[in-house]
């Protein structure tokens, strides 16, 4: 238990509005390694953010609330401490780096003073040495620590979100979520910045919750791998698992919907059909209507997890008679 | 490849009416408290001003000076009492909505007219063509809204349509810069590009695309300003500039029953009482457009 | 011998900005036959998006020449332009912005035919909006929706079909399909592919996203800084990109694969500003190969086999 820096169990999170309450996440459990790194993926509307929100217990109260789960952080139950204690968490223990860095970083502050800002909270040092670590934390993410007196809009997109990682990371926190770090660059700068945050683990010796849509991303910089959709986690294992033993039909149809940029003659076969509506998610299993395998069961009974080795596992009906029945694309 | 193409008859789908969007401000604007106690008031005024010969006699309560009757307190014969040359008040106070809601409208719709023709150009082409509009109308906002009323109508003389064209020229500035900001926060959108790329001609794209996305913001200054248009034009009636006697008008009830205020202070209080409340019901209706028409608060 | 539909002779296209003259578009060539398509690709800044709009005269060009059919563009009279308007149309970006919120999915359909008296008759004008929206796979029950009431794959439709209902020939589609999840962008790409046989369109794709583009294109153009430095057909320009910059874009690019280890090449740097460039290289800078020649003077787009263009001093 105690090589888990992350440990969530059972997490369900609604929203409450106007049009209907919205079950964002649906009772997932999720746990991060020490220093590994774990991938959520899925598009948009499965409840990624929603739960790297609740690990961080940012969920805007009302509309939403955390109607049930434990969250365990490095040992410590999260949902039993006061907003004080958790307000000492956040930036220290666990930090979380945002999708837009054009927003992200205050345009009146200068980029120095934010990182000394985010070191000043909970640490105790002098103005003078919370300003050293802030030009260290600049050098290290690759910016001259001379430009700790420049402001957000004198840096490029990738140098601002350099910026917010060395934000992120000014108190070597245990813990680093990233949600779609790098879908907001260009390219070649997303290159960069991928191969800063796999320096930076190594160095830093953290863990990293990676949110992200892209599976090329997910192969460049994971360990291990969970899909969600429409607030569950469908399948997960790891790295190797989900992309040579791809299990659930939906992981599959992500993997066919992406363009292979080495091979050029293969058709794109999206996944037809939309995501259902999260204000009235059916009975049975939430992707049968677009799944090509469906069975007459996947319409009225919840799939359950169905288990292929000790950290691999797929909800999905397929499996349940017949453990070893193979997908078209025949990953295996 | 097509999803659900189910082939629906043609005059089934011509029939089926489109969700208007205005229904949906509305049901948005019910659920402020204090923008339906406003929408009730001013309801109560407009019913005022539509029924009042139903209500009160014109040439009989209104005008008719009855020196017997004068300054009796508020009772049954005369709810609001008599003022100092023996009108009933409240008659007066209900041919005053006429005037106040009639001035107030009319005069913003000049304003809005004009002023949101010169903004929606200055804001749509930009360039020279707004410099030399913006700069003229910053001329005009250099004026105090009521020294130039003033001016106006002592240039052209104390009449209805005088008072109109005072107060609405001088909003001309005010409507001119809301209508080009709106214009700005839209014309850089794609669909305004889109529509440029099907061939729109510039005129078709202000009045069909441009300003109609752009409503909200105005449709909220035009309601504020009615209500000051309301108090300017009792303002200016009340230095004699305006609605001259015994056309029945709050702000000359309040200059008439200045003298009387110690012993008699109902004459003011109910014109008093009118102003405020329908400029109170105004912004209140105002303030509750300006959330009910945000798009963020969806 | 197949027609060229659209061909564009240095394309230049200057913004004056307090700091200088930015060069957005840089003395741009190319040409697209008919029914073929053109993948234009870039990073942000580099002046694709500027040029299809350059192109459809959108923006007008500071310089330079653009041939549609054969006739000189720039020439044209208003009203003249929008007569081309007919054939020449645009896909945008963001499916969003670029749809009228307070106007239901088959006014928006139906408003370039209405504007442009195609079909003056109101029933059958209709009809042609319900066809329309069959052949980009809109269910006619959303005929009285809002965009804002649809997901980013309906209304990247309901954009196609705009784009289609007119005597559509050639379409700028300016990153059509970056906004939307993954799964949905293949049903558009797909979908694009099948009108484009369908009613032979010609198209420029623009995109920064070079797998997209290996899809889509026959022909790739790469550009940088409002230059094109390298041009070839699509599968040419995969297997032997010259220039060190395609060949750092396509190693950055995230393969959803753990099989093969690419070697990425980490460009150092920052891409310069497009304010008054210096007349050398403009990747120079950030160029792990760049010599003294680089800094200097400015390399040629010279041919290095069929088809296959490049500007560059070492390779």
């Amino acid at each position: 238990m105690n090589n888990k820096v992350l440990a969530i169990h059972n997490l369900k999170v609604r929203y409450l509005t106007e049009d209907g309450s919205v079950e964002a996440v649906n009772g997932i459990d999720i746990s991060v390694d020490k220093r590994k790194t774990l991938g959520l993926v899925g598009e948009t509307g499965a409840g990624k953010t929603t739960t790297a929100l609740s690990i961080l217990r940012l969920i805007p109260d009302p509309p939403g609330e955390i109607l049930s789960g434990n969250i365990e952080l490095d040992g410590i139950d999260l949902m039993s401490i006061t907003e004080k204690e958790m307000e000492k968490i956040r930036g220290d223990l666990v930090s979380m780096i945002f999708q837009d860095p054009m927003t992200a970083l205050n345009p009146v502050i200068n980029i120095g003073e934010q990182i000394s800002e985010a070191i000043s909270i909970h640490q105790h040092v002098t103005p003078d040495e919370a300003k050293k670590k802030a030009k260290e934390m600049l050098e290290l993410v690759g910016i001259p620590g001379a430009r700790w007196a420049e402001y957000p809009h004198q840096f490029s997109g990738g140098m601002k979100q350099r910026v917010i990682i060395a934000i992120a990371l000014s108190c070597s926190p245990k813990l680093l979520i990233a949600d779609e770090p790098t879908t907001a660059l260009d390219v070649t700068i997303q290159a960069q910045v991928l191969e800063l945050m796999k320096e930076l683990k190594e160095k830093m010796d953290m863990s990293m919750l990676m949110i992200t849509h892209d599976l090329g991303v997910v192969a460049e910089v994971c360990d291990d791998v969970a899909i969600m959709y429409a607030g569950r986690i469908i399948e997960q294992g790891s790295l190797k698992e989900i992309f040579k033993s791809t299990k659930h039909p939906y992981t599959e149809g992500l993997f066919n919907s992406v363009p292979n940029i080495d091979d050029r003659k293969s058709e794109l076969k999206p996944i037809r059909g939309l995501m259902s509506d999260p204000y009235n998610l059916p009975v049975g299993c939430a992707f049968c209507d677009r799944c090509d395998y469906a069975l007459e069961k996947c319409k009225t009974e919840k799939p359950e997890k169905i288990y292929f080795s000790e950290t691999h596992f797929a909800e999905c009906h397929l499996y349940k008679e017949n453990i070893d029945f193979q997908l078209n694309s025949g990953k295996n | 490849m097509s999803e659900n193409t189910e082939f629906v008859k043609t005059e089934q789908l011509l029939k089926t009416k489109k969700r208007s969007q205005i229904v949906d401000v509305w049901r948005r604007l019910r659920r402020s408290n204090t923008a339906v106690i406003g929408l009730i008031l001013i309801f109560i005024f407009l019913c005022m001003a539509i029924f009042a010969p139903v209500i009160a006699n014109y040439e009989d309560d209104a005008l008719k000076m009855n020196v017997r009757e004068r300054l009796q307190s508020p009772g049954i014969g005369h709810w609001f009492g008599t003022d100092e040359l023996g009108r009933d008040i409240f008659a007066r106070i209900v041919y005053g909505t006429r005037i106040s809601l009639f001035v107030g409208i009319i005069s913003v719709s000049i304003a809005l007219t004009l002023g949101g023709t010169l903004g929606a150009i200055a804001g749509y082409y930009g360039g020279r063509i707004d410099n030399i509009i913006m700069r003229v109308l910053d001329v005009l906002l250099a004026i105090p809204t009521i020294l130039l009323a003033i001016t106006i109508v002592a240039a052209l003389g104390a009449s209805i349509l005088n008072l109109m064209i005072a107060v609405g020229v001088s909003n001309i500035p005010g409507f001119a810069r809301v209508v080009r900001a709106a214009v700005l926060s839209v014309k850089d959108q794609e669909f305004i590009e889109a529509a440029k790329a099907i061939g729109a001609r510039d005129h078709t794209i202000i009045l069909k695309h441009v300003l109609p996305n752009s409503m909200a913001p105005i449709i909220v200054f035009a309601t504020l300003k009615v209500a000051t248009a309301i108090m300017a034009t009792a303002s200016l009636s009340f230095i004699g500039l305006g609605i001259q006697p015994p056309t029945p008008e709050w702000g000359s009830m309040l200059a008439g029953g200045r003298a009387y205020i110690r012993d008699n202070m109902y004459i003011v209080l109910y014109p008093g009482l009118a102003i405020v409340l329908t400029v109170l019901s105004l912004n209140l209706i105002g303030d509750g457009l300006r959330d009910a028409l945000d798009p963020k608060l969806k | 011998m197949a027609e060229i539909l659209l061909e564009v002779k240095n394309l230049k296209k200057y913004f004056e900005t307090p700091r200088g003259k930015l060069h957005a578009v840089d003395d741009v060539s190319f040409s697209i036959e008919k029914g073929k398509t053109l993948g234009l690709v870039g990073e942000s800044g580099c002046g694709k998006s500027t040029t299809g709009r350059v192109i459809l005269r959108l923006l007008e060009a500071t310089d330079g020449e653009i041939y549609y059919k054969g006739k000189n563009i720039r020439d044209l009279k208003n009203n003249q332009m929008r007569d081309l308007r007919k054939e020449m149309q645009i896909i945008f970006q963001d499916p969003f912005s670029s749809l009228d919120p307070r106007m239901t999915v088959s006014e928006i359909i139906e408003e370039p035919i209405k504007l442009n008296k195609i079909i003056k008759d109101k029933e059958k004008r209709f009809e042609r909006v319900l066809e329309l929206m069959d052949l980009v796979g809109l269910s006619r029950r959303l005929m009285n929706t809002y965009p804002h009431e649809l997901d980013g794959g309906r209304r990247q439709r309901i954009g196609i079909a705009r784009a289609l209902s007119l005597d559509t020939k050639f379409i700028v589609c300016d990153e059509p399909v970056s906004a939307l999840d993954v799964s949905i962008q293949a049903q558009i790409l797909n979908l694009m592919k099948e009108l484009q046989e369908k009613l032979d369109l010609t198209y420029i794709f623009i995109t920064h996203d070079l797998s997209v583009v290996n899809h889509f294109s026959d022909e790739i153009a790469v550009m940088y800084l409002g230059k094109i430095i390298e041009k070839a057909a699509a599968e040419e320009l995969f297997s032997n990109p010259i220039h060190p910059y395609t060949k750092a874009l396509l190693s950055a690019i995230p393969r959803p694969t753990i099989d093969k280890k690419i070697d990425k090449i980490i460009l150092k740097g920052e891409i310069t500003s497009p304010i008054n460039p210096e007349f050398n290289c403009r990747f120079a800078n950030r160029c792990n190969y760049a010599e003294d020649i680089c800094k200097k003077k400015e390399p040629e787009f010279t041919k290095r086999s069929k088809d296959h263009y490049a500007a560059c001093h070492i390779f």
